[in-house]
């Protein structure tokens, strides 16, 4: 008798037999999980073409070539410069525009770069840390649905086995079961969350170091240069 | 939701994702199908009988009344006499013995007192069938030797048949009062099954009326529920249903007869209530 109930304990049939609320929770929670690493995997791309761009760029820039070159190659680029490229052409841009204006103090000019490639960092800052709040929230928030359908679930079982007179393990059984798929279907959306997030926020955290540096470094090239 | 950047690359990562989660279900599905063929044991269900030994019993048992021995002896008694005289002088003296004993029976059992009756009538026939055989005997024993020995063996067989006859007649007598005995247990305990379930309905619950429910359960040697008591006969009202149900569930385990021979009568029993009476 309670062993064709566990023939019937299919993971279909644990879903289709759960409450309304614990059906809206796995929903919640697929839905979650899809998209968490949706933007898991966007981010392992653009994070990583972000440090291959840096690179790239630190090797040309280093390479000891003319920087009007080097600028006018990425200003005449049909695509939008990104990273450190952008940073490097934000403050390029401005120093020559400041250049242009020949009763410009020195001081003056480093300032004005300055916070042009700092608005370009920001903005590129901005780019790396796109979904990263999503996913933090993902994974400290998911356990906690996944743990609210579970409770639910289960209340909802021993609220059937008040009405019997003989309680038994096998009535509410497949109860605690279907109610538990929530917990791990919340789990399951919460533990990539979590680890991606915090792979992200170092790598986040190197890109923007280096960004800084290159920003130092060029500053001093561009005052030895005016 | 997505910068434009980011554009290139969503395909891919939602292709990507999916294909985890298609992952993770497969895993899920493969786990749980491998779960399930494992939990298939063989199983077989086992009936464990206590009654049939002592179903087995009470043939050879029976306590042969006492009331047929005593005239089986005095019947038996006479014959090692081969004078003819002096039985014939002791039968007169017999039945009134016989009668007295009889009618203080009488007193004592209604009933029994017919059958009685028959079987001592049936016992004097045969008495003076013997002794008119074992007269011819005698007779016979003055003339030539070989006929005696035909006489004598028709006496043996009609001896012992009247011996088989007089031991039937008391095993089935036996028999009867047994089962007399055991229906009156059945009863007995089929009533106090009863009173103890209906000490446990509320009644409140069959309302008004005079409704009538049957119930079939299954009992153990133990007195508890073998399964769930069914329902045969619903009183109309399911609240009422219940509520015996409940009761029946309340009151194990059940009272059963001390004897296990019994207990064959109660394996399945159908209870009959009416909780509002």
């Amino acid at each position: 008798m309670s062993i064709s109930a566990t023939d019937d304990m299919s993971i279909f049939s644990l879903v289709a037999g759960a409450s309304l609320p614990v059906q809206l929770v796995l929903v919640v929670l697929i839905g979650t999980s899809l998209f968490s690493w949706w933007y898991i995997f966007i981010k392992i791309a653009t994070i990583k073409k972000a440090e291959t761009n840096a690179e790239d760029f630190e090797k040309a820039f280093w390479s000891g070539g003319d920087l009007n070159k080097l600028f006018e190659g990425l200003a005449s680029s049909r695509r939008k410069p990104q990273g450190m490229a952008s940073i490097f052409e934000g403050g390029f841009r401005e120093y020559v525009r400041h250049k242009q204006q020949t009763n410009m103090d020195v001081s003056d000019v480093m300032e004005g770069s300055r916070r042009a490639m700092r608005a370009a960092y920001n903005r590129e800052l901005d780019d790396l840390d796109a979904h990263l709040p999503f996913l933090a929230s993902v994974g400290s928030v998911s356990p906690y649905i996944g743990l609210f359908g579970t409770v639910w679930g289960i209340m909802n079982a021993f609220r059937g086995l008040s009405n019997v007179a003989q309680a038994t393990l096998s009535q509410v059984a497949p109860g605690i079961a279907e109610a538990l798929v929530a917990t791990a279907i919340g789990l399951f959306a919460a533990i990539p969350a979590v680890i991606a997030y915090n792979r992200f926020a170092s790598s986040v955290d190197r890109l923007s170091v280096r960004y800084e540096s290159f920003m130092e470094e060029f500053t001093n090239i561009l005052q030895r240069k005016s | 939701m997505i910068r434009a950047y980011e554009k290139e690359v969503s395909w891919k990562a939602g292709g990507l994702a999916i294909a985890v989660h298609l992952v993770l279900l497969g895993a899920l599905l493969i786990s749980f199908n491998w779960k399930a063929a494992h939990t298939t044991l063989d199983v077989t269900e086992v009936e464990l009988w206590d009654s049939i030994p002592n179903q087995a019993a009470p043939t050879p048992e029976p306590v042969v009344p006492p009331e047929p021995k005593p005239v089986v002896k005095e019947e038996i008694k006479p014959e090692p006499k081969l004078e003819p005289k002096p039985i014939v002088e002791e039968k007169p003296k017999e039945e009134p013995q016989v009668d007295i004993a009889l009618e203080k029976k009488k007193k004592e059992l209604a009933l029994k007192k017919a059958d009685e009756q028959l079987k001592k009538d049936k016992v004097l026939e045969q008495k003076k069938q013997l002794e008119a055989l074992k007269l011819e005997a005698l007779k016979d024993e003055a003339k030539p030797p070989v006929k005696v020995n035909k006489t004598s063996d028709a006496l043996k067989r009609l001896q012992q048949e009247a011996l088989a006859e007089e031991k039937t007649a008391g095993d089935q007598q036996a028999i009867g009062a047994k089962a007399a005995a055991n229906a009156g247990a059945i009863g007995e305990f089929t009533d106090k099954i009863k009173a103890k379930i209906r000490g446990n309905v509320n009644k409140t619950l069959c309302g008004e009326g005079n409704p009538e429910l049957k119930f079939e359960i299954g009992l153990l040697p133990t007195g508890e529920l073998n399964g769930s008591p069914k329902l045969v006969k619903s009183s109309g009202s399911a609240a009422c249903d219940e509520a015996v149900e409940r009761a029946i569930m309340a009151s194990e385990p059940l009272p059963l007869p001390k004897d296990p021979s019994l207990f064959s009568q109660f394996r399945n029993l159908n209870l009959k209530f009416r909780p509002n009476d």
